[in-house]
């Protein structure tokens, strides 16, 4: 025999002091947030409250740019997903990548796109487009 | 108890349950069924285990502290019970440290896994971080397509060699595995996954579970458990360079040194957890020369069904038989990994007795 079951259980979770600056200011400014390490001196984004890799706590946030550069990319049923390394970072972060159906290559040059209203979310990037589609709309 | 502790650790008994698609079995019957294999492989009964270490994942199971369905049926009541949230293999490792710490002289170590209890992609959907992953839908396939990509954007011929590798582990696990064999051009032509990767090429999800008796004082066994080490990676994916496994790198190195082994000295045997064929050209970049010659995963490994959290210590078992059974194989890789792109990684070196 088979019980049939779920498990329907709402969550909160706090995003910590870094990551609460960076999704209060990617909502209020519409920028990018990146922590420093003080040890390898690496501009974590998104921003963080500790260095992954020396466990020191970060420093005061930086602002990184909106421009950065495709460092991978998947197609997925989901759509299309890539690690971008924004400029003036020294990590990726992992997002959608804009329009699905378009021809993606390593080493594009892509920009952020925001949502007009934001929630203060990672989801408040819809996603980051190519360059020269935000030059266009420019 | 007195215990040499330089003396050798020797796998004495292993046993399994599944893989299967679908087991309808309780987890605790497939884990009684498993253990009792085990035991009698070692030839021991419960009241010579003297402590036990499981693994299982809370989300997998559908239930908080999985470990407490299944003490029972493990001998846990009354003993030394250790639960390891994360793969099989970390359990054997666990298990290993407790022998060579002479806490026991005989440790029983069980993983379980029941895929076919939920959706494997929505459960990992949950085993990322919550503030910057969650809310984009991504799970592990996401993230292995990522670290795919990279390799085949500087190797035109991966994906089709990638699609002959799926193809020749689905053959070999195809007469005990959940799956059918798949002519590796149908490898290529699946529906994608996250592209590089197809459906075809992901290893199966399936039902195991997996027991494995180690003792101290194992000289007179026929396999003998040298060393291990793991490591872990940094969670996010672009924190990390998915075009290698440092981890792994790492979790090799520590083992190699305990084992008092060349990083070059050669393995007749690799039993690799690879989810994913890019994840053996990242095991071959870091091992070199080491698997040169290796067999690696006679039996097709994961793609005879890959249990969440078991798998490993799936491995470990699967190695074990193959050295009992062709000990000339000398000396035996077996690896375990878990979290996105392998952010955990494990290894533990076996060796036939001479």
């Amino acid at each position: 025999m088979i019980r049939e079951g779920s498990i329907h259980i709402p969550f909160t979770y706090a995003a910590g002091r870094a990551a609460s600056r960076f999704l209060v200011v990617l909502r209020d400014e519409g920028r990018i947030l990146g922590s420093p390490c003080p040890a390898c001196r690496r501009v974590l984004c998104p921003a963080r409250s500790f260095c992954p890799r020396c466990g020191e706590e970060t420093g005061e946030p930086v602002v990184v740019d909106p421009a950065g550069t495709v460092v991978s990319f998947t197609e997925t049923a989901a759509g299309v997903f890539g690690l971008v390394r924004p400029d003036g970072a020294d990590t990726a972060m992992l997002h959608r990548l804009l329009p699905a159906g378009a021809k993606w290559t390593i080493g594009a040059r892509v920009r952020a796109r925001l949502l007009p209203e934001r929630t203060g979310s990672i989801t408040d990037i819809e996603g980051f487009e190519p360059l020269e589609a935000t030059e266009d709309h420019a | 108890m007195n215990v040499d502790l330089h003396g050798s650790i020797g796998v004495a008994g292993v046993g399994q349950s599944g893989p299967s698609a679908a087991d309808p079995r309780s987890i605790p019957e497939m884990v009684l069924d498993a253990v009792e294999r085990a035991l009698g492989d070692a030839v021991v009964r419960w009241v010579d285990i003297d402590a036990v270490v499981t693994a299982s994942v809370d989300l997998f199971d559908g239930l908080t502290a999985s470990n407490v369905a299944v003490t029972e049926v493990i001998g846990a009541v009354m003993k030394p019970e250790t639960r390891i949230a994360a793969d099989g293999l970390c359990a054997a490792i666990h298990a290993a440290c407790q022998l060579r710490a002479g806490a026991c002289r005989t440790v029983l170590v069980v993983a379980h896994g029941k895929a076919s209890m939920a959706p494997r992609a929505a459960i990992e959907a949950w085993a990322v971080d919550p503030i910057f992953l969650q809310p984009l839908g991504v799970n592990f396939s996401t993230i292995a397509g990522l670290e795919a990509r990279l390799l085949c954007d500087r190797d035109p011929e991966a994906v089709e060699r990638w699609g002959h590798v799926v193809a020749r582990r689905r053959a070999d696990a195809a007469p005990h595995g959940v799956a059918a064999a798949v002519a590796p051009e149908d490898v290529l032509a699946a529906p994608v996954l996250a592209s590089p990767l197809t459906q075809a090429m992901e290893a199966p999800p399936a039902d195991a579970a997996y027991a494995v008796v180690l003792r101290a004082d194992g000289d007179g066994l026929p396999v003998r458990w040298v060393a291990a080490g793991h490591d872990l990676e940094a969670h996010a994916p672009g924190d990390r360079p998915l075009s290698s496994r440092p981890g792994l790198r790492r979790a090799f190195d520590r083992a190699c040194r305990s084992a008092a082994l060349a990083p070059d000295a050669p393995f007749g045997l690799l039993e690799p957890s690879c989810r994913y064929p890019h994840e053996e050209d990242l095991l071959r970049q870091v091992l070199g020369a080491a698997c040169k010659s290796a067999a690696i995963s006679p039996g097709g490994g994961l793609y005879a069904g890959d249990a969440p959290c078991a798998a490993g210590l799936g491995r470990l078992v699967d190695a074990a038989r193959r050295l009992r059974d062709e000990p000339r194989l000398g000396r035996a890789l077996v690896h375990g990994a878990w979290g996105p792109a392998g952010q955990g990684q494990a290894v533990a070196i076996l060796e036939a007795a001479p």
